[in-house]
């Protein structure tokens, strides 16, 4: 037991101890509250927006065949509408560089939903920025005879909705039932991109630095492996219980600060539902999903001779992480579908799917148990085919591990 | 008779359909140097390995102590494996500590006895250095620490002085004559025959996993009728087939 909590504290230091793993810790947060901001920045079309680039863009001219842009608003935005025989002629000057841009909206262009720009540079800015332009010219002249800003406003951006739902006749809390078990889906993948490979890079780089021999003298391959496993599980703690303070932190400082945080339709806070049960399959599925990745990325390290092969390996359990994005409306909306079953129990894909299906509530308590007994089956195996290819595998350093060696040859 | 901290006898090791042992039989004593010599791939590694149980022998017997080697007796053994290395990332301190807790001391015995160690091998000053940060030769005094950490009743070095600086080699070879007098076994594995010559009280040569001699130092050159042990080990391997010879 001594030996192993050795293997732990070793194995647990030599991840947190390194820049790189705060770094990445830190910088997650940052860069996707960097991508929710410039979004936010990106994303805002008013008139101001049109009056700002209309400033940057004095030089753009504007033909309208099809009479549905208002003259006021162009003229408000500081251009002119040119008359439709100075075509030919604007589109010379825009090749000459004489104009910046020339916007020409065609006669059927509620038909045919198309109108042409004609840009005198590659500029990928100027291109955006003439874009934008010309189609909120547009948009707001053909909102404009809805009257009110209010009108116009809600023709733009649409209403929240308050979504009432019901349950064998029993009022429910819509989707508010669905956010919990569904947030270990996102701490599954968070997980998953920052821990599993440690199991990887821990492996291969023993077996790099041939220190694996010297290991293996004063512990078994198995404690070694556990040891790991324990290990990598006690960073994983570390890094949720990071994220867990920094969200708390970040929600003490928005409320101090008076300011809410703007939630999709539908979710509230105040609302949210904590099942017990879909909470723990939730939790089951996410611990034996990460075991079973984890067990997967060491038996691929230990049979690869080297890091860098282990790396290539490694991308089939990476893409297959990502596989059930391509199914997620048949695996939210059509439970039966043979591929949503055969998802739910194929082991590089039971984990998100089994989750996913969980949160959303569209599992039968059979289902669940059996899909959690199955990858619990899986993981069992994904561990013992990674002590047995460390086994085999850990002093092998000039090739890899062959599948059915796994199984005849002794170590 | 004295009974061996070492016991091998009639082991074989088959890797797949390969044969890399055959019927290797031999002792080991406490206090004495055994020299273990062989080519490139003649068997000399698997042998350990298989005494160390990292690979489980096909047939035989393989003792230390009096009993199959395991690694809950990690406290008895002190190896120096020929792949070696340590963990790079980690400090010079902290990887010798693990490694004497891997062997059985609590942490403050093996922080103790680094402690010791680094000021007796000039590297007191790089406890908390970067082993990626050490030349090839301090890396290789840190492994000898790690090996004889415990004073192990049995050292098995694999070429340690592989790639030292005469100075160094001294320092090495020195820390190795403590352990023996000390009354550890040590199994020396070497192609450099002046140390055999030095050092070793008995030695074996193995040749495609057959032991080709076997004995005393003295022993085996009177049986060979030559001077030198260079000179045996040549006619060994120049030989195309040979019988064991037992001394």
């Amino acid at each position: 037991m001594s030996k192993l909590n050795s293997v732990i504290r070793h194995e647990y230091m030599t991840i947190v101890r390194q820049p790189s793993f705060w770094i990445a810790m830190v910088a997650t947060p940052l860069i996707i509250g960097a991508v929710i901001l410039l979004t936010n920045i990106g994303n805002q079309s008013s008139a101001a927006r049109i009056e700002e680039l209309a400033k940057e863009l004095r030089n753009v001219a504007i033909i309208d065949e099809s009479t549905l842009i208002n003259e006021q608003v162009v003229t408000g935005s500081g251009l002119a509408l040119s008359p439709s025989s100075e075509k030919a002629e604007l589109i010379e000057a825009v090749r000459d560089e004489k104009k910046a841009a020339l916007v020409v909206y065609p006669e059927d262009l509620a038909g045919e939903r198309t109108y042409d720009i004609y840009l005198s540079s590659n500029d990928l800015t100027i291109n955006n920025s003439v874009h934008s332009l010309a189609n909120n010219l547009l948009e707001t002249s053909v909102f404009l005879p809805l009257g009110s800003a209010d009108v116009i406003a809600l023709a733009q951006n649409g209403a929240e909705t308050k979504v009432t739902t019901y349950h064998h006749g029993e009022e429910t809390a819509g989707i508010n039932e669905y956010i919990v078990p569904g947030l270990f889906v996102v701490l599954f993948y968070i997980v998953f991109m920052f821990s599993v490979g440690y199991m990887l890079t821990s492996v291969s780089e023993e077996k790099e630095n041939r220190s694996m021999e010297m290991v293996l003298t004063y512990v078994k391959p198995r404690h070694l492996i556990v040891g790991k496993l324990l290990a990598v599980t006690l960073v994983t703690f570390t890094q949720i219980a990071f994220f867990i303070l920094l969200a708390g932190v970040s929600l003490l400082v928005m409320h101090i600060l008076g300011n809410t945080i703007a939630l999709p339709a539908g979710i509230s806070l105040e609302q949210l539902v904590f099942d017990p049960v879909a909470i723990a399959y939730a939790a089951g599925y996410f611990v034996v999903g990460f075991l079973l990745f984890a067990g997967f990325m060491t038996a691929t390290a230990a049979a690869a001779p080297s890091s860098k092969e282990a790396n290539n390996f490694s991308a089939v359990f990476y893409v297959g992480a990502f596989i059930p994005f391509y199914f997620i409306m048949t695996i939210l909306t059509d439970p039966e579908n043979p591929i949503v079953r055969f998802l739910t129990f194929f082991p590089i894909t039971s984990p998100v799917v089994s989750m996913v299906r969980n949160a959303v509530g569209n599992m039968g308590p059979i289902e669940s148990a059996l899909s959690l007994i199955v990858m619990t089956g899986f993981m069992v195996i994904s561990i013992w085919v990674a002590v047995r290819a460390f086994s085999l595998g850990a002093l092998e350093f000039s090739q890899t591990i062959k599948l059915r060696s796994l199984f005849s040859r002794k170590a | 008779m004295k009974t061996p901290i070492i016991s091998v006898k009639d082991f074989h090791l088959s890797i797949g359909s390969k044969k890399i042992v055959d019927s290797l039989s031999f002792d080991v004593h406490s206090g004495e140097v055994f020299a273990f010599l062989g080519a490139n791939g003649s068997g000399k590694t698997s042998t350990i390995r298989s005494l160390l149980r990292i690979y489980e022998p096909t047939s035989g017997d393989l003792l230390i102590d009096g009993k199959p080697f395991s690694s809950e007796r990690g406290y008895l053994i002190g190896y120096l494996p020929e792949e070696r290395g340590l963990y790079t990332r980690s400090k010079v301190l902290d990887t010798m500590i693990y490694f004497g807790e891997l062997k059985g001391m609590t942490r403050a015995e093996a922080r103790e006895f680094s402690l010791k160690f680094l000021e007796r091998v000039d590297l007191a000053d790089k406890a908390d250095t970067k082993i990626k940060k050490l030349s090839g030769g301090q890396q290789q005094k840190i492994q000898l620490g790690v090996a004889v950490m415990g004073d192990p009743k049995v050292l098995i070095l694999d070429e340690p002085t592989k790639g030292l600086d005469p100075v160094n080699r001294k320092l090495l070879l020195d820390i190795v004559d403590e352990q023996q007098e000390k009354g550890a076994a040590v199994i020396y594995i070497t192609h450099l025959m002046e140390e055999v010559e030095r050092l070793a009280d008995r030695l074996l040569i193995l040749k495609d996993g057959k032991a080709r001699a076997y004995g005393t130092v003295k022993a085996v050159k009177q049986e060979f009728k030559s001077k030198s042990i260079e000179e045996i080990f040549v006619t060994i391997y120049n030989e195309k087939s040979a019988e064991v010879a037992r001394v």
